[in-house]
C-alpha cells in the first residue's frame, strides 16, 4: 500500500523546512511518546490514539489525520462531560495527543493554502482545553509554526499609533472619584510596609512606581500584539456582562478579536477575559514582570494565575469577587473599579444560583435601589487605574471594573 | 425522592450528564447536570431529583429521548418538544457555528466538517442559540406528525406517521444519514427512504450514528 506522506524512513524527499521543523519536535520514536494511559480512558480511545502514532511514525499521514480527528472528537465531548474542574486530566491529555498529531497532519505536503494557520488553530485548541505533554510540546509546535506564518508588513510609522480610542471620552463617562473614597496611593512601598498596612487588614491600595518600567509599558500596542500573537486563537467574551442572557464565549484568532471588536466603532461589546495569555504566548510573558509583593504570600512564583484582560472602551466585569489575592496591573488604557469589603456582602446582594454567588446582583453605576437598597449605604472605594499602576485587591473584596479606554490589564492572582 | 409512588415509568433516557423519565401519564421528569439547558427547566442548574417539566404541563408525551446534552419529546399530537445543548444544530435552532464559514467556534475543534445548516431567508442576521434551558416546540416540514425519536450525542432523529425520517444537527460523520458530511440546524428528510421506497417505523441511534428499521412500502 502506498504511502501517503513524509515519514521519518524516507529518504529526504524534499527540503521543506516546516515539516523538517516539526518533525524534530517529536520523539525519535513512537514509544517515547507515553500513550500508555490508564482509567478513565477506554481501552478503545486510548487504542485508536495509539493507533494514529502509529500512522503518523509510518508516514500514513491522511490516515492518521483521520484517526486523530475521530479521537479529538471523542476526546472533545469527555471534555465537555461534568464540571470542568472535574474533567480528567488523562481526557485532556489525550486531547492534545489528538492535537499534536491533527496539526502535524495538516501540514504534510502538498500543503493547502491556509494549513499553517489551521495547524496553529488546532495547537491553540490543544493549548486551551488540554493539558501539557512531552514538555508542553504544542507550545515549541506552535512556535514552528508561527515562524512559518507569512511575515506582516509593517505599515507607515504615522500609522503605528492606537487608534482614536486614546482620546479622552465625551461627557460624563468618566465618573468622579470623591477624594474621601479614593483608594490610597503609595510609590514604592517597603515590602513590610505593604504587608503590614494592607496584606493583613485586607485594604485595596494602588502601588505607583512597581511596574511602569516593564517592557509592555512601551512596547505594547494594537500594531505589536498583532505581530506577536495575530494568529493565535483565544477566547471571547461576547456580550455587555457576564450577567446578561445574550452573553456567550466564543473562539477566534487576536487578528479577528482586535478587528472585530477592538477597532471598530461597534455596539457589540468583546472582550478578551481572564485568559492566560502569556502561558499561550510566551513571548508576551518577556514584557511583563512579577510584581515583587507575591512573595509575601504562601503559594510558589509558578502558583500565580496570570491572566490577560483585553479589550475596547466599555467593557464591564460585574460587581464580583475572587477567592485570591490580586495584583491588577493596568498597561493600556484606563480602567474605573469600585471596590466593597467582604463584610458588606448582604448589602451587595449576591445571587442566590451556586453558578454566580460570588456575583452581585446590583449594576454599580446603574443600581435598582428599588430592589436593592441596602446598596445606597454600603461603604467602597474606588479610583480610576492608569497605565503603569498596579491595584492590589485583596482576596474576596467585591470589584466592579469599566474599562475607560481601549485597555490592556494583567492581573495575577496568588495566596 | 420527587417522583410519587404511584407513578408508572414508561421510558427512561440517559444523557451524558441527565436523566429523562416518560410516566404512564404522559408526564415528563428530569434530573442530572443542567449546565447545557437539559433538563429544561429555564436554568443551568443541576437537579440531585427528578422534576416534573412545568413548561410541559398540561401536554401528554409519548416518547422521550435524551442526546449527550439534549432532550426530546414527542406528544400524542406528534409534535416535537426540544430542549438543552444547540452547539451543532442538535435543536434545530439557529446556530452559531454553523452560519460562520470559517474557523469554528467552541466546537469540536475540527474546522474540517463541511458547514451547511440555516440563515434566515431574508438574508438578516439571524438570534443564535447556543442552549434553550425550556422545551421548545419545533414544526417539522409540511406539518408532519412525529411519533418517534431517538438522539446521538449531537444529533437528532424522528421518524413521522407518514413513514419518513428526519434528522439534524452534528453530521460530520455522517450519522445524519444525507450523504455528506454536513451538520444542519433545520430538520431535513433523509431522501434514501423516499428514494428506495421503504417506510421507516422506527429509529434508534448510538452516539455517532443511526439505526433505522423500515418495511417496503406496499406496490399499489
Amino acid at each position: 500500500m502506498a504511502e501517503d506522506g513524509e515519514g521519518p524512513g524516507d529518504p529526504p524527499a524534499s527540503t521543506d523546512a516546516l515539516w523538517e521543523a516539526l518533525w524534530a519536535l517529536l520523539p525519535h520514536t513512537e514509544e517515547e511518546l507515553g500513550l500508555e494511559l490508564g482509567a478513565p480512558v477506554d481501552p478503545s480511545a486510548a487504542g485508536l490514539l495509539r493507533q494514529a502514532a502509529g500512522l503518523l511514525y509510518a508516514g500514513r499521514l491522511d490516515a492518521c489525520l483521520q484517526a486523530s480527528e475521530a479521537v479529538l472528537d471523542y476526546a472533545w465531548e469527555k471534555l465537555n462531560t461534568g464540571p470542568w474542574q472535574d474533567v480528567h486530566k488523562a481526557w485532556r491529555q489525550v486531547y492534545t495527543f489528538a492535537c499534536l498529531f491533527k496539526a502535524l497532519c495538516l501540514c504534510r505536503e502538498p500543503r493547502e493554502a491556509g494549513a499553517t494557520a489551521a495547524a496553529l488553530h488546532v495547537c491553540d485548541l490543544g493549548l486551551l482545553m488540554g493539558a501539557a505533554v512531552l514538555g508542553d510540546i504544542l507550545i515549541q509546535v506552535a512556535a514552528v509554526l508561527q515562524a512559518h506564518l507569512p511575515a506582516r508588513k509593517r505599515p507607515a510609522p504615522s500609522l503605528q499609533q492606537d487608534p482614536p480610542d486614546t482620546k479622552k471620552p465625551r461627557g460624563s463617562l468618566v465618573p468622579a472619584v470623591p477624594p474621601e473614597r479614593a483608594v490610597p496611593r503609595l510609590h514604592r512601598p517597603a515590602l513590610q510596609h505593604f504587608r503590614t498596612h494592607f496584606l493583613l487588614p485586607r485594604r485595596p491600595v494602588i502601588l505607583e512606581g512597581v511596574a511602569d518600567h516593564w517592557p509592555c509599558m512601551k512596547k505594547w500596542s494594537l500594531q505589536y500584539i498583532r505581530e506577536v500573537a495575530g494568529h493565535r486563537t483565544v477566547p471571547v467574551e461576547l456580550g455587555s456582562r457576564y450577567t446578561d442572557e445574550d452573553w456567550s464565549q466564543t473562539l477566534m484568532t487576536v487578528d479577528d478579536f482586535i478587528s472585530k471588536y477592538v477597532e471598530r466603532e461597534t455596539t457589540d461589546v468583546g472582550y478578551l477575559a481572564q485568559h492566560q495569555l502569556f502561558e499561550q504566548v510566551p513571548e508576551l510573558k518577556q514584557d511583563i514582570g512579577i510584581p515583587d509583593y507575591c512573595c509575601l504570600g504562601d503559594g510558589e512564583e509558578d502558583e500565580i494565575t496570570v491572566n490577560a484582560w483585553f479589550g475596547p472602551r466599555g467593557t464591564v466585569s460585574p460587581l464580583h469577587q475572587d477567592p485570591q489575592q490580586n495584583f491588577l496591573t493596568q498597561v493600556m488604557g484606563r480602567k474605573y473599579i469600585r471596590l466593597y469589603a467582604p463584610q458588606d456582602s448582604e448589602a451587595l446582594y449576591p445571587h442566590e444560583t451556586h453558578l454566580l454567588h460570588n456575583t452581585s446582583q446590583v449594576d454599580v453605576e446603574n443600581p435598582d435601589l428599588e430592589r436593592f437598597p441596602k446598596f445606597a449605604e454600603a461603604p467602597f472605594l474606588s479610583c480610576i487605574l492608569s497605565p503603569g499602576e498596579i491595584l492590589f485587591i485583596p482576596a474576596k473584596h467585591w470589584h466592579y471594573v469599566r474599562a475607560l479606554d481601549l485597555s490592556f490589564s494583567v492581573s495575577f492572582w496568588w495566596s | 425522592c420527587a417522583l410519587a409512588p404511584e407513578l408508572r415509568a414508561r421510558q427512561l433516557h440517559l444523557g451524558a450528564e441527565h436523566a429523562l423519565l416518560l410516566g404512564a401519564d404522559g408526564q415528563v421528569f428530569s434530573w442530572g447536570g443542567g449546565r447545557h439547558g437539559q433538563l429544561g427547566h429555564g436554568t443551568l442548574e443541576a437537579e440531585p431529583q427528578p422534576r416534573r417539566l412545568e413548561a410541559l404541563h398540561g401536554l401528554t408525551m409519548v416518547e422521550a429521548a435524551a442526546g449527550g446534552w439534549h432532550s426530546v419529546c414527542l406528544s400524542e399530537t406528534g409534535d416535537v418538544y426540544i430542549w438543552g445543548w444547540n452547539e451543532s444544530g442538535q435543536l434545530a435552532l439557529p446556530t452559531r457555528r454553523l452560519a460562520e464559514k470559517t474557523a469554528p467556534g467552541e466546537g469540536g475543534g475540527d474546522g474540517a466538517d463541511t458547514k451547511g445548516g440555516a440563515s434566515t431567508e431574508d438574508g438578516a442576521p439571524a438570534t443564535f442559540i447556543a442552549v434553550q434551558p425550556f422545551p421548545a416546540l419545533l414544526d417539522l416540514p409540511l406539518g408532519s406528525e412525529a411519533i418517534k425519536a431517538s438522539c446521538g450525542s449531537r444529533h437528532t432523529a424522528v421518524v413521522t406517521r407518514a413513514g419518513e425520517l428526519y434528522t439534524w444537527g452534528w453530521g460530520k460523520y455522517g450519522q445524519l444519514g444525507h450523504g455528506d458530511g454536513t451538520s444542519l440546524d433545520q430538520p431535513r428528510r433523509v431522501k434514501y427512504f423516499v428514494d428506495n421506497q421503504l417506510h421507516v417505523k422506527a429509529v434508534t441511534c448510538g452516539p455517532w450514528n443511526t439505526y433505522v428499521y423500515t418495511v417496503e412500502k406496499r406496490k399499489s
